[in-house]
């Protein structure tokens, strides 16, 4: 492609002189910006309208089965449930565009607030065991599809199967049996023990880091020892999927006939796995790295339930159960701008390592 | 995945008894529990079980029932109380050595204040007071403080003053907050004054043996010993509350010993840890019931003899000891062992499965070939095994029940909106006396549909007699204990023959703790965490 295409607008034409003063990043980056509220509007008007229709009833939730009628119709009133459809998500909107999400009913507290303390302990989680799953899911894919048909390849199938396969709940409770009941190698369920909670002052809400800033070692031992293994757990299933795409990626590329090539060239077989071949499937790769950390960031329900871990899944999914309108869509909102923004740092990161993009 | 769980549980005691006992601290209680229901703190607003059982602990109220005998109502902040002699006015003389955290004394200004703010505020708590004649209008000629010790009650009607102290006067809504700090953190809220309430959700500055620490909602809660109680002691400094919402790891946590008590434990894990000597289980009969209701507006089941028919259909005993196993004890009767004016344990289940007298009772109602109904229920566990139950005696007496399971949310607006021909649910009294059940559960002020008195399952069930509402008003203004207790087993007696319900099993709540765990005072209304030593 040379200089003069890019410089070129193909819409020219049908536009128009007047828009094509436009410069076209301006262009580029109004059709981002629309296609992502759009995006994320649609989200929420379909979580909204669905939500609504569940024969969940919110009131209940807040006033108790054994209310009056009063009470009942005073709440009610009080969330706007008397209002038609289109104006309760009017209103919605319109608090939402003033960042205010309102309050979270299953709660008492404000919705921010609530994420401001779910998220970080979801995030920490998340960034752990996609870490772990990245550093042992890829090597073990390029190894299984290295030496394909070997005992390497095998043992990473059954690995890859039981990933997928065996359900957290029950592994997240072996674990704990094993490492915490029985070897007491690791803490029990939640992020610290008793004794060391509120010791350390909250400035991130990432306990690991906050404890690092306030210089409390054993603080962060203890926040360590908590953290492994729900975060080894949730990697399980992370390394079963990153292993087995990386297997597939790297097959593709080792029977290409450039590869050959490069070994007919004398180039050693690691250095053209590694310059070649990983190179090629970097970009392919990293989307699905994204997807899987962008799984994790909505939040494990299950691996969160067992550790009692106060995250964002277990809030999510507590919403949904009251029927809380305002906590589920904020969390629907976040979920939408953890996919849309992963979208955007792929496309980004695409055009860095793709040499294609250049 | 219950099948993978049993073989790893019987592992994971075998296992933690091998193993070295983690312990918690001496001077603190550790309990695990499932915090996920606390929305807040706040006595005028708690409508739930965790907020309930931690702010008894927190904030004394004027009177409250003894621990075990909850019939008996004992002084807490006030230390005496009197009725006028045409019964329309209650005083109570409040102690003087009562101070808040920060030293200040509490007086009957505050407790009139917190009385007043409960009525102002009007959350559902609010209706206790409001059954009693009080008003948000009227509060201040009918609650008023007379000095620093004397707090006036001006009534609409003489109530016995006994159903008073122990519907309203050991509630929430008496508990003595501090006026001055809810007047200083008031704030408008809607344009209408919240009384603290803001603050009061998430802090406490009320007289009870524990302050509140911190509260991190689904993550924990921490109570710590008030200096300046006027009463004993706490045996434990700190009472630490865990949010553990899984029965498998709360139960792995204490054996292990890194909690003392657990709240949250399911049937199978109670039935395993019964092995465990550094464990032991306390039950606690609760003034709750798992009951069947029957809507009266359906042609067969408004038939007395057709409810009744059912009541022989259930297998008390059996279900006792299998499917409610630390779950419920076998009860028919509308009023709970332990409330006020309550039948006595072999009067209150006159009951037994006798499909035989089921079918001759079905045969006099004029259904000798039997009908079919719709069941709904909980999906919720031990619900459907409960139906089932019911389902299956019910085909041996010729009758044909199908069932639907539901979430919760869903069966309570099916339930309050009379859509249903058979319902399996829970009911809570809100205090230990009989009219707490009876005046929800057997009178029924307006049968109409639009009435919509859905907080009466009464109502509910569209039935309502006459004679049975003339009874049970009468019994409420009944000013001699004995009359009200005889007043209170003819209603009974009545409604176990007639009632729109199938009471099955009085709730029972099981706490597991650990032995190094001395002393600790566990009753229907109250867990009294000041009680425990170690």
């Amino acid at each position: 492609m040379s200089a003069t295409d890019v410089n070129q607008p193909r819409e020219t034409i049908s536009r128009g002189p007047e828009v094509s003063k436009i410069p076209p990043w301006a262009w580029d980056a109004w059709r981002l910006v629309s296609s992502v509220a759009v995006t994320l509007i649609g989200l929420l008007a379909l979580t909204f309208f669905i939500g609504r229709m569940l024969p969940i009833d919110p009131v209940i939730a807040i006033v108790g089965e054994q209310a009056d009628a009063s009470t009942y119709d005073m709440v009610y009133k009080q969330l706007g449930l008397d209002k038609p459809l289109y104006v309760q998500f009017w209103f919605f909107i319109s608090d939402m565009m003033r960042g205010e999400f309102g309050n979270a009913l299953f709660t008492g507290n404000k919705v921010s607030a609530d994420l401001l303390r779910v998220f970080p302990a979801t995030i920490e989680l998340a960034t752990i065991a996609i870490t772990i799953g990245v550093c042992l899911g890829v090597p073990i894919g390029v190894l299984a599809a290295v030496y394909r048909g070997s005992p390497i390849d095998h043992i990473t199938r059954i690995l890859g199967l039981l990933g997928y396969s065996v359900p957290t709940f029950w592994l997240g409770l072996m674990g704990l049996v094993l490492f915490y009941a029985a070897l007491g190698w690791v803490g029990g369920p939640g992020r610290l023990d008793v004794f060391y909670i509120d010791i350390v002052d909250r400035v991130t809400g990432l306990l690991l880091i906050d404890s690092i800033i306030a210089g409390e070692w054993e603080v962060l031992r203890n926040a360590v020892s908590h953290i492994v293994l729900p975060a080894s757990i949730l990697s399980f299933n992370a390394i079963a999927f990153i292993s087995r795409l990386t297997r597939s990626f790297m097959l593709a590329q080792l029977s290409q006939e450039y590869i050959l090539a490069a070994r007919v060239k004398g180039l050693s077989k690691w250095k053209v796995i590694r310059k070649h071949a990983f190179r090629n499937i970097a970009v392919q790769l990293l989307t699905i790295i994204a997807l899987a950390y962008g799984i994790l960031l909505e939040g494990a329900v299950v691996t969160e339930t067992v550790f009692a871990w106060p995250g964002f899944g277990r809030y999510l999914v507590s919403g949904l159960l009251a029927g809380d309108m305002n906590a589920v869509l904020a969390c629907v909102l976040i979920v939408g701008i953890i996919f849309v923004s992963i979208n955007l740092i792929c496309d980004l990161l695409y055009r860095i390592l793709d040499p294609r993009t250049k | 995945m219950r099948r993978l769980l049993a073989p790893s549980l019987i592992l994971a005691a075998t296992l933690a008894a091998a193993s070295a006992q983690a312990a918690t601290p001496k001077d603190a209680l550790v309990m695990a529990w499932n915090l996920d229901a606390l929305i807040s703190l706040d006595p005028a607003q708690i409508a739930e079980v965790n907020g309930n059982d931690i702010m008894i602990n927190v904030c004394n109220r004027l009177v409250q029932p003894n621990i075990k005998d909850v019939a008996r109502i004992e002084p807490q902040l006030a230390e005496s109380w009197s009725s006028s002699e045409d019964g329309l006015t209650l005083t109570f003389k409040m102690r003087k050595d009562i101070k808040f955290p920060s030293g200040k004394p509490a007086t009957a200004q505050d407790a009139a204040w917190s009385l007043k703010r409960a009525l102002h505020l009007n959350f559902g708590n609010a209706a206790n007071l409001r059954e009693w004649g009080f008003s948000a209008e009227k509060a201040d000629q009918q609650i008023i403080a007379v000095d620093d010790h004397t707090l006036q009650l001006k009534l609409d009607r003489p109530y016995p003053t006994g159903l008073l102290l122990s519907s309203v006067f050991s509630s929430n809504v008496a508990s003595v907050l501090n006026k001055e700090t809810g007047e200083k953190n008031a704030k408008t809220v809607d344009g209408k004054n919240d009384h603290g309430n803001a603050w009061f959700k998430t802090q406490s500055d009320c007289v009870g043996p524990y302050r509140l620490r911190t509260w991190n909602a689904n993550d924990v809660v921490i109570l710590e010993a008030n200096d300046t109680y006027f009463g004993k002691k706490p045996g434990l400094r700190r009472v630490l509350i865990r949010h553990i919402p899984e029965s498998a790891a709360e139960r792995l946590a204490l054996e292990k010993g890194d909690v003392d008590v657990a709240r949250l434990l399911n049937s199978d894990d109670l039935k395993g840890l019964e092995a465990n000597k550094d464990v032991h289980i306390e039950q606690t009969l609760m003034h709750g019931y798992t009951y069947l209701a029957f809507n009266a507006s359906d042609p067969i089941l408004s038939n007395p003899k057709v409810r009744l028919a059912f009541r022989y259909l259930i297998d008390y005993e059996a279900l006792g000891k299998t499917i409610m196993a630390y779950r419920g004890a076998p009860r028919a009767s509308l009023v709970p062992i332990g409330a006020f004016g309550a039948l006595d344990e072999k009067a209150g289940l006159p009951f037994k499965l006798d499909v035989e007298m089921a079918k001759r009772l079905l045969v006099l109602a004029g259904y000798p070939n039997g009908f079919q109904r719709k069941l709904i229920l909980s999906a919720n566990t031990p619900n459907p095994d409960l139906a089932q139950h019911v389902q299956a005696n019910a085909t041996r007496a010729g009758l044909k029940i199908e069932l639907e399971q539901m979430a919760d949310a869903n069966l309570f607006t099916k339930m309050r909106g009379r859509e249903f021909e058979v319902g399996l649910i829970g009911w809570g009294a809100g205090y230990p006396d009989a009219h707490s059940m009876i005046s929800r559960h057997a009178i029924n002020p307006d049968n109409r549909a639009e009435a919509k008195l859905a907080q009466y399952p009464s109502w509910r069930s569209a039935w309502a007699d006459d004679k049975i509402n003339k009874m049970a008003e009468a019994a409420m203004m009944e000013r001699d204990p004995a009359k009200r207790i005889a007043a209170y087993k003819e209603i009974q007696e009545n409604m176990l023959a007639n009632g729109p319900m199938a009471y099955m099993f009085q709730t029972i709540r099981p706490i597991a703790i650990r032995k190094e765990v001395k002393n600790f005072a566990i009753g229907p209304f109250k867990v009294d965490y000041a009680s425990a030593t170690k």
